[in-house]
């Protein structure tokens, strides 16, 4: 068994983080080292003959991030800058917005509360792709196509339900004895949700607020139908990289992606226990 | 319930009220939005907006990228749903027993499915690349044939599904390893003092009470596949004959070709199947509470 277990894990895990190694060894590359047609990824210090394993590795592609590749205006951290901006915001919007709804259902008696979170949750599940074309004309009436706003709303809308259905489950867990406990104090309704529920909720609206950026963080659909040159995010900049006239500049474009992906390698190691809560919905506690 | 003090209907609305309304918002309307443009002939580029009935669905129905469409994304929910599922429960079995480095292990297998994935796509091209892919070159190191990944009209669909399954085999494994977790060791040790066969735990014990779960994984994957847009727009481009999905193929009609009525009624077409999907989806977990006791 032992040995069946080591046959399965083993090649797996080789194979699973092969393309975040490769990504790391791009990043340090040369453009000609990079398209080699060897395999190069032993890193050295010198320059290394064409045909070597070797290759000579430099930060060099990170620097160049602060220059614009061919062919595209601006330079990677604008775009970086971009996806900043509409991700905490969006995500502070949907999870203050998801943690009052979810308290409201958590501990009021709402009519037809159960159609309503159904309904929230269904939300999640529209594609992109077919609301595309309404949200677009919406937004070119409206003068919000091309802008960080009109992304927000969007990116708030989408993550909204998961921080409702997330929080919900967060908030459910709070012992009710506590509020009571406030009331027999005489706090107010209000006074007891901002100094017990939120207090103890606050793990609950970190963890939400982290599966929330990274799905704004990750979005490429309506930010690359929405977006042409303002609020361009990085996942839509890379993307038009693609067909890059003077090749693709993958040394810059691997630097790019670690500086881009690092963030979430981050979040997912910090929020690992709550790994399953969060993309299933709050629905599978763990 | 102890309802608590302020009990007025005010405050409960203004808890739940401003997502509520947002959300009808951005959902409810565009919904219908779209339902009316589906029955319409705008366009992107200007004209006259009238009514054409039922024409853009005859055309739809006509058109045998339609078809194409249908069945590549047929196929593609199939196939990496099924990997994904087998590869991640798999997985999960070989995780399931404490061993060191275990923490270390999970977390680096659960990264993909946490990273972007046109990105991530878009990196996978220089690995699955012909001429200068690392996979090509590891495959030529062994004396394997090196396959275009990439142009042959036959792989550029698995070369997708390849993708997809390093992207989301970790979800699966994950929500295994929860439904094997939740089986409560006392099963496994009357099991044995039953001297029951491995197989035979395995099938009677193992995998039905995990059958839930999976349910809900299988579910979930599938809603979101079936939307598979990303990767085909990273690897293939949205206008090639062999991976193009429905929603590449709603982008080539709305963006390129401006057929905003057409495209429309590509979305109401996927609407319809990942609605089937989410339905079945939320009976699921209704069941699946009922069974774990918890209130909804």
């Amino acid at each position: 068994m032992k040995f069946l277990r080591v046959l399965v894990l083993v090649p797996y895990f080789l194979l699973a983080s092969f393309p975040l190694f490769w990504l790391g060894l791009t990043s340090l590359k040369s453009y000609e080292d990079s398209i080699s047609n060897t395999v190069k990824f032993v890193p050295s210090a010198e320059a290394a003959a064409p045909n070597s394993v070797r290759f000579q590795a430099s930060f060099e592609a990170y620097r160049s991030l602060a220059q614009p590749v061919a062919g595209t205006p601006n330079n990677f951290y604008q775009y970086l800058g971009n996806s900043v901006i509409v991700g905490v915001v969006s995500t502070l919007l949907a999870v203050v917005l998801g943690t009052l709804c979810a308290y409201g259902f958590s501990r009021f008696r709402i009519p037809g509360s159960k159609d309503w979170l159904f309904f929230i949750l269904s939300t999640r599940f529209l594609p992109p792709l077919g609301v595309v074309v309404p949200v677009l004309m919406m937004y070119r009436s409206m003068r919000l196509e091309n802008t960080h706003l009109g992304l927000v709303v969007l990116y708030t809308g989408f993550n909204l339900s998961l921080a409702v259905w997330l929080m919900k489950g967060f908030i459910d867990d709070i012992p009710r004895a506590f509020e009571e406990a406030a009331w027999m104090d005489g706090y107010s309704r209000l006074q007891t949700f901002w100094r017990v529920v939120l207090p103890e909720a606050a793990t609950g609206m970190a963890v939400t607020a982290v599966f929330c950026l990274i799905a704004a963080w990750n979005e490429y659909g309506f930010a690359m139908t929405l977006n042409n040159y303002e609020a361009t995010t990085v996942p839509v900049y890379f993307a038009g990289l693609q067909g890059n006239i003077k090749g693709v500049p993958w040394p810059q474009i691997g630097a790019g992606m670690v500086v881009f992906v690092a963030p979430i390698v981050l979040f997912t190691v910090l929020v690992r226990r709550h790994l399953l809560r969060g993309v299933t919905f709050g629905t599978v506690k763990g | 319930m102890h309802q608590g003090p302020d009990r007025s209907p005010l405050l409960k609305w203004g808890f739940v009220g401003p997502a509520l309304v947002l959300l009808t918002a951005l959902n409810v309307f565009p919904l219908l939005f779209n339902i009316y443009l589906s029955f319409t002939n705008t366009d992107l580029s200007g004209g006259v907006v009238e009514g054409v009935g039922m024409a853009n669905y005859t055309r739809l129905l006509t058109e045998s990228r339609y078809v194409d469409a249908i069945t590549t994304t047929a196929l593609f929910v199939a196939c990496s749903v099924m990997a994904e599922l087998v590869l991640g429960f798999v997985l999960a079995l070989a995780l399931r027993d404490r061993m060191p480095g275990k923490p270390l292990v999970l977390t680096v297998l659960l990264i993909p499915m946490m990273l972007c994935p046109v990105v991530m796509s878009l990196f996978w091209n220089l690995i699955l690349n012909g001429q200068y892919g690392a996979l090509n070159q590891l495959l030529a190191a062994v004396g394997l044939p090196e396959p275009a990944w990439l142009t042959d009209d036959d792989l550029k669909l698995t070369s997708i599904l390849m993708v997809d399954i390093w992207m989301w085999t970790p979800f699966m494994m994950l929500i295994s390893l929860a439904g094997l977790n939740a089986i409560p060791k006392h099963i496994y040790e009357a099991a044995e003092i039953d001297r029951a066969s491995r197989w035979r735990v395995f099938r009677t014990i193992t995998l039905p009470l995990c059958a839930p779960l999976l349910g809900l994984a299988v579910l979930l994957r599938a809603t979101d596949a079936l939307k598979q847009f990303d990767l085909v727009m990273a690897i293939t481009g949205p206008n090639d004959m062999t991976t193009q999905t429905l929603s590449a193929r709603l982008y080539q009609v709305v963006f390129r070709d401006y057929k905003v009525g057409l495209g429309a009624a590509y979305g109401v077409v996927i609407l319809v199947a990942v609605i089937l999907g989410a339905t079945i989806f939320v009976r699921h977990i209704e069941r699946i509470k009922r069974q774990q006791g918890a209130q909804l």
